[in-house]
């Protein structure tokens, strides 16, 4: 199978003190569905910006569609579709003049503009709004006009850097279906960012769960799923009791049973019938129970498993807080201009 | 190359366009010093209409009023005015992500600094026709207005638009290195008033020549903004070129070095911030 995208060791150290991106390695296939899974600071927009030839490496290699992206950034840029996590759209153009100004950018045959600029206005449904100034957009017009200007000269690879931010659950399934559908049409690779799980598990192919710089798992969603051994019953004591997990262990179709932030997590094929059973044992060794929950595999389940802690927004300022304030910036010139 | 160059023109032109905000704030300067400063800023009126004409036209170097030749400074002087907006839309494009957009597309560093540039030149000179009607229009209204004395040629008219123009891209490669050296609006805002009035009182666009003490008159030569108006001054005014030691053609080979030095910075400037960032 051709490979789209191809990184070796690569790593991004900020200012010689930060370590943002640290000997990352992996290979997306042409036309796989790539994710990269990870919560805010991770490490994923700084991967996308080396993969772009936006953001010089301090080590490591990467190859794009075949172009190596620190010797060729010009070709690199040529080849690719980003879809940045902030609106880049020029407000004071209208959607049609966006798209112009990108084809010729990208050297779209002139013959062809006008019928690839009215077919993706119709597919992103804002052909009706086609001429009018982009800042009269609402959020999800916005995020399909994106769209639109970073697929306008049919690119081999599609890199969309946290792409539906900020949109409602209408707003995201919709613009992840355009995906989906270019994907399907056009055989086109598509390597995602995102700190919606729900998203990479429906569209991507296979996901590599990236934290604090480094990759900690690799595989396709059920992959990854089956590889917590089934169902997690996390059981949260009143006190510990040293000896509680050996117990838990001794119980039948219990695979494996660990201690987290004060709570046991407890795998088994069928959690349903072992809740009672749990409980029982925790009963007989004098323990209180605090909470009990059950948990089919997710991907939430994954990231606690692979870096473990809960997927959940990191207390530091990120790129993603920035991109939404100034997405809050962007609406209140918006809103004073009109 | 030159597809992109035309593409993002267009693109910095209908930007332009379509602020009429930029517009005015571009004119208001330079209206107020034309309705206000020009007006009561008389000079004629001194000593109750006795002063010799004579001493008015070495004065004002062969400018038949005060106005007359105080109207040409503000004429180049909505050159600055005009131009610091395309430095400040780098800054909003950075902000707002079109910058970004930009870079990451196969549009040259050139291809990008060079639409704003040629925006940033051609913008400012509708403003500029607009300053010296303005100015012929209060004469006619029975305010101290432009007299244009001369008979302007082709060849003049030609000259002037040269200034107008020359002028403009040094004041846009400037501004433009600014916008690419700054990532706040509040900073490059600061920076555009640090260099406005310096290049502003150091020039001969207010003061009348003939006042200035031969210091400052050194200092005025090499100023942008005196070497544009002093075409403009040659062009308009009847006999202005026996009070200037050089013809239009030097002063505008003077500006030319000025904008071609600017450029060169600024387009160094433009590269830097435009390249991967390390």
């Amino acid at each position: 199978m051709t490979e789209a995208i191809h990184a070796e060791g690569l790593s991004k150290t900020y200012n010689g003190k930060v370590k943002a991106v640290e000997n990352v390695a992996f290979t997306v296939n042409a036309g796989e569905a790539y994710g990269f899974l990870g919560p805010n600071g991770a490490g994923k927009t700084t991967t996308v910006a080396m993969l772009t030839a936006g953001l010089a490496p301090t080590a490591g290699s990467a190859v794009v569609d075949g172009i190596d992206v620190f010797a060729n950034p010009n070709e690199i840029k040529r080849r690719i579709g980003i879809v940045f996590q902030e609106s880049t759209a020029d407000s004071d153009l209208t959607g049609r003049e966006n798209l112009e100004l990108a084809a010729a950018l990208f050297s779209v045959p002139r013959k062809e503009v006008r019928g690839r600029i009215d077919s993706l206005l119709e597919r992103m449904q804002i052909g009706e709004a086609a001429d009018r100034l982009a800042k009269t957009y609402s959020g999800g017009m916005r995020r399909r006009l994106e769209l639109a200007v970073g697929i306008i000269h049919a690119p081999r690879v599609l890199f969309l850097d946290e792409p539906t931010l900020g949109l409602d659950p209408q707003g995201r399934a919709g613009f992840w279906r355009y995906v989906e559908e270019l994907r399907k049409e056009h055989g086109m690779t598509v390597f995602l960012t995102t700190h919606y799980l729900e998203e990479a598990d429906g569209l991507c192919d296979r996901i590599a769960i990236i934290d604090h710089g480094h990759i900690v798992a690799t595989g396709t969603p059920s992959e990854l799923k089956d590889r917590l051994g089934g169902d997690v019953v996390t059981i949260k004591p009143t006190r510990t009791e040293p000896t509680l997990a050996a117990l838990l262990q001794t119980i039948p179709g219990v695979t494996a049973v660990t201690l987290q932030d004060g709570a046991y997590r407890v795998k088994g094929t069928n959690g349903e019938q072992l809740v009672p059973a749990l409980v029982e044992t925790c009963t007989r060794a004098n323990v209180g129970l605090a909470s009990v929950s059950l948990k089919r595999p997710s991907l939430d389940e994954v990231f606690l498993e692979f870096t473990g802690r809960e997927f959940r927004e990191d207390d530091s300022v990120s790129a993603t807080d920035r991109a939404v304030r100034i997405g809050q910036v962007q609406q209140a010139f918006g809103r004073a201009r009109r | 190359m030159m597809r992109a160059l035309v593409a993002l023109t267009r693109r910095e032109i209908l930007r332009l366009t379509r602020n009429p905000q930029a517009i005015i704030t571009s004119l208001m300067l330079p209206i107020l010093y034309l309705i206000l400063f020009g007006q009561a800023f008389n000079l004629q009126n001194l000593g109750g209409g006795r002063v010799p004409s004579a001493y008015f036209l070495e004065a004002f170097r062969g400018a038949p009023s005060y106005f007359s030749y105080f109207s040409a400074g503000m004429t180049g002087f909505v050159a600055v005015t005009a131009t610091l907006f395309i430095g400040a839309n780098v800054i909003f494009d950075r902000l707002f992500g079109v910058l970004k957009r930009t870079a990451a597309s196969p549009a040259s560093a050139a291809s990008i600094f060079g639409s704003r540039l040629i925006a940033g030149s051609i913008q400012p000179i509708g403003l500029a026709f607009l300053v010296l009607g303005l100015s012929i229009l209060l004469g006619k209204l029975g305010l101290a207005g432009l007299d244009i004395t001369a008979n302007v040629t082709v060849v003049g008219a030609l000259e002037i638009l040269l200034a107008i123009v020359i002028l403009s891209a040094m004041f846009a490669s400037l501004f433009l290195a600014v916008g690419f050296s700054i990532e706040t609006p509040q900073t490059y805002f600061a920076a555009v008033n640090a260099i406005n009035l310096p290049v502003l009182l150091t020039s001969a666009a207010l003061y009348p020549w003939g006042t200035m003490p031969p210091w400052f008159q050194n200092i005025a030569s090499f100023n942008p903004i005196t070497l544009a108006v002093n075409v403009l001054r040659e062009n308009l005014f009847a006999g202005a070129t026996a009070y200037y030691p050089y013809g239009p053609g030097v002063y505008l080979l003077g500006l030319l070095a000025w904008a071609l030095a600017m450029f060169t910075v600024a387009i160094l400037l433009a590269r830097r911030a435009l390249a991967p960032k390390r």
